[in-house]
C-alpha cells in the first residue's frame, strides 16, 4: 500500500468514525433531554428522505430536472415496498425494472 | 475481546438476516466502487482496505472520484467530513436505545453504523433496546457485503459492465425501501415530503451534505410541531423511553 494513500485512508476513517462515535458516546453516558429526544424521532424519516429525493430528481438552472426511467422505477420500488413490506424481493424487482426500462429508454 | 464475550448468538444471528436486503444492495454497489477505485488508480488492496478501514459508501464514492480528478488528501478528507454531518444526527438517534454500553462496544457499535444500518434498526427499535448483538450481526455482515463486493469489483472490474442489469438503481432502490420502513402514520409521510422537498432545493445553494443536514433538522421539528397541532396520541413513544 502506497504511503499517500495510507495516509488518504487513515483521514478518511478518522473523519468518518467521529461522526459516528461522539454522538453515541456521549448520549449513551449523559442522556439527551427529553424535548431534544422528541425532536428526534421524525430523525430516521427526515434524513432517508433528504438523502433519497436529491438522487430521484435534480434542479437544473431552476427547474427540476428527472430522468424518468429513474423515477419510475423508484415509484414502483416505493410501491411495491409499501404494500409489501419486503425489502430485499423490493430491491431486487426495483433493479430487474430499472434494467428492462433500459431497453425502452435506450 | 468484550465484544465477542457478551454476544448473545441469536441475537447476532437475527441481525444477519435482516441484513438481507442490505446485503442485495451493498454488494452490486461494491462492485461499482471497486471498479471505479480501480479506474482511479488504487491497487485492489487500498480499495479494499478503504472499505475495511473507511466502510462509508457515498464517501468512499467521492474520494475515488476527486483521486481520479487529482486531488490531494486534505481536500477529499475535508470534503467527506462534510458529506459525514448527518451521522452527528444518526449517532444522537440511536444514542438512546444503547445506555451504559463499555466504549469498546460503543466503537464496534459507530464504525460500522450507516445510512441502512440505522434506517433498519429504527424501523424496529424493539429489536434494538439492549440487544447490542441484534445490531452487531446486522452491521458486520453488512459490511462484509460491502468488502466482499469492493474486491469483485476490484479484481473482476474488467469483466464486469457496472452499467448493466439494473446494477445502478441497487443503491437508490435500497434507500427507497429504507424510506418506506420509516414511514408509520400521516405525519411521516408530511414529514418526507418537506425533508426531501427541502433537501432537493437546498442542495445546489449550499456545500456538502449540508442540505441533507439543515432539510433533516426543520423536517424533523415541523414533524413535531404538526403532532401537537394534530392528536397527541399520534406522538409514538418508542424512541423516547428509556433505552
Amino acid at each position: 500500500m502506497r504511503a499517500h494513500i495510507l495516509w488518504l485512508t487513515v483521514g478518511m476513517a478518522a473523519v468518518t468514525f467521529l461522526p459516528r462515535f461522539i454522538p453515541l458516546a456521549l448520549f449513551t453516558r449523559w442522556a439527551l433531554p427529553e424535548g431534544i429526544k422528541r425532536a428526534l424521532h421524525f430523525m430516521p424519516t427526515a434524513i432517508m428522505a433528504a438523502i433519497v429525493f436529491p438522487i430521484l430528481l435534480s434542479t437544473q438552472k431552476g427547474h427540476l430536472a428527472f430522468e424518468p426511467r429513474l423515477l419510475l422505477s423508484a415509484l414502483l420500488v416505493f410501491a411495491v415496498a409499501w404494500r409489501t413490506k419486503n425489502l430485499w424481493a423490493s430491491v431486487v424487482l426495483g433493479m430487474l425494472v430499472y434494467w428492462l426500462l433500459g431497453f425502452a429508454f435506450a | 475481546m468484550e465484544y465477542f464475550r457478551d454476544m448473545k448468538a441469536g441475537q447476532f444471528k437475527e441481525g444477519a438476516r435482516a441484513a438481507l436486503p442490505i446485503v442485495l444492495g451493498f454488494i452490486p454497489v461494491g462492485i461499482a466502487f471497486g471498479v471505479l477505485a480501480r479506474q482511479s488508480g488504487l491497487t485492489s488492496l487500498e480499495a479494499g482496505a478503504m472499505s475495511l478501514f473507511v466502510y462509508a459508501g457515498a464517501s468512499q464514492f467521492i474520494a475515488v472520484d476527486m483521486l481520479a480528478a487529482g486531488a490531494a488528501a486534505l481536500p477529499i478528507i475535508l470534503t467527506i467530513f462534510l458529506v459525514n454531518l448527518r451521522h452527528f444526527l444518526m449517532g444522537s438517534t440511536i444514542s438512546s436505545h444503547f445506555k451504559q454500553n463499555a466504549l469498546p462496544k460503543t466503537a464496534v457499535i459507530a464504525f460500522e453504523l450507516t445510512d441502512e444500518s440505522f434506517a433498519v434498526a429504527m424501523s424496529g427499535t424493539s429489536k434494538i433496546d439492549g440487544r447490542p448483538g441484534f445490531l452487531f450481526g446486522l452491521q458486520a455482515t453488512a459490511q462484509l457485503a460491502w468488502i466482499t463486493g469492493t474486491m469483485i469489483g476490484a479484481l473482476f472490474g474488467p469483466l464486469v459492465n457496472g452499467a448493466s442489469y439494473g446494477l445502478p438503481f441497487a443503491l437508490p432502490a435500497l434507500f427507497i425501501c429504507l424510506l418506506v420502513l420509516q414511514l408509520k402514520n400521516r405525519v411521516h409521510i408530511a414529514v418526507m415530503i418537506l425533508a426531501g422537498g427541502l433537501s432537493v432545493a437546498f442542495k445546489y445553494l449550499l456545500p456538502g451534505n449540508w442540505n441533507l443536514v439543515l432539510a433533516a433538522v426543520v423536517a424533523s421539528t415541523a414533524g413535531i410541531w404538526l403532532t401537537r397541532e394534530g392528536t397527541h396520541a399520534e406522538l409514538p413513544t418508542e424512541g423516547a423511553g428509556p433505552g
